[in-house]
């Protein structure tokens, strides 16, 4: 295998999936806040654990993000 | 979106068996004759076959078949080692080229007419990333104990309850978009083909498709694998 497509194979491998990376990070704290909210506290506490749950998506879509630059500095 | 044509299921029902109609079937003799388990089918004894007919007996010299499969897998092997490390290629090396192997295969059988891709069922793809994503646990764990944990508590005693969750869920990520980026692709790649068939299949309209098709299913099919062995590497390594 050549310099350059093995170069090419790892930034797809690093870049390639930010995109799903984040959105599923979201989805998933979406996800768990509207659970908490129907299920567990039965639509009690409904609007706060579903934007709270969101927050911590976000954040944790930025943070991997962050770690996918980490990760490319160090190679 | 049904396919066009898919002999192996054509096959089956000429025998009598039940092949279900919608995605997944009802009985268990349906969920087992559904089309993607046929094809998994398919794709694991073409690679056995292969295999057997190939390396049947090993020479010193290689002749063609051997070649390929030595140059394959010493690719595999040295890129791996590059980036995991002697000890882990040795232990994980047969797991991860299996993975490599079968999702090259299975992407690529999709672009001949009659078969179908087995990665194009999500079914299939998040079983793989299950499959993955428990072996970076029992891998971290082996190798830290109980430090391991520290990898999702980020680095401060204090930022402990802001860390933990975001820890959790990027982790969760992992599983949803590793197995929802291969299946995504793959099935967009055949839904394309078979409406493009459909539409304008005497005209060779799927033909630019299905070039950009062998594209995808190796990229595809590399970005598992390289983001495997990233996340092998990352649960193996000491917390800081």
């Amino acid at each position: 295998m050549s310099k350059m497509s093995k170069e090419m194979i790892h930034l797809l491998g690093n870049y390639g999936h930010i995109g799903f990376t984040f959105v599923a990070a979201i989805f998933i704290g979406m996800g768990g806040g509207i659970y908490l909210d129907q299920k567990v506290f039965d639509d009690r506490t409904t609007p706060w654990f579903t934007f709270i749950g969101l927050a911590f998506g976000i954040a944790a879509g930025f943070k991997s993000l962050f770690d996918i630059l980490k990760q490319q500095e160090k190679d | 979106m049904e396919h066009p044509i898919l002999f192996i299921s054509i096959i089956l029902e000429k025998l009598g068996l039940p092949i279900p109609h919608g995605p997944v079937g009802n009985g268990l003799v349906e969920q087992l004759c559904a089309p993607y388990m046929t094809y998994t089918w398919f794709t694991m004894i073409f690679l056995a076959v292969v295999g057997k007919m190939t390396l049947g007996n090993l020479e010193m010299v290689p002749g063609k078949g051997q070649n390929f499969w030595e140059i394959l897998i010493g690719g595999m092997e040295n890129f791996f080692l590059e980036n995991m490390g002697r000890e882990l290629t040795d232990k994980l090396f047969p797991m991860i080229a299996t993975f490599a192997l079968y999702i090259a295969v299975g992407n690529l059988i999709g672009l001949i007419p009659g078969f179908m891709s087995p990665t194009s069922s999500i079914n299939t793809t998040l079983a793989l990333t299950i499959i993955v994503w428990i072996t970076h646990h029992i891998i971290g764990f082996r190798a830290n104990g109980f430090a391991y944990l520290k990898h999702f508590l980020g680095p401060m005693p204090i930022l402990i309850p802001l860390m933990l969750p975001i820890e959790l869920i990027s982790n969760f990520a992992r599983l949803l978009s590793l197995s929802i980026r291969l299946f995504g692709n793959i099935m967009a790649k055949e839904t394309l083909l078979g409406i493009l068939f459909m539409l304008a299949g005497a005209f060779f309209a799927p033909l630019p498709i299905m070039i950009l098709g062998v594209l995808v299913s190796l990229v595809q099919a590399m970005v598992f694998v390289l983001l495997t062995v990233v996340y092998f590497t990352q649960s193996n390594e000491h917390a800081h």
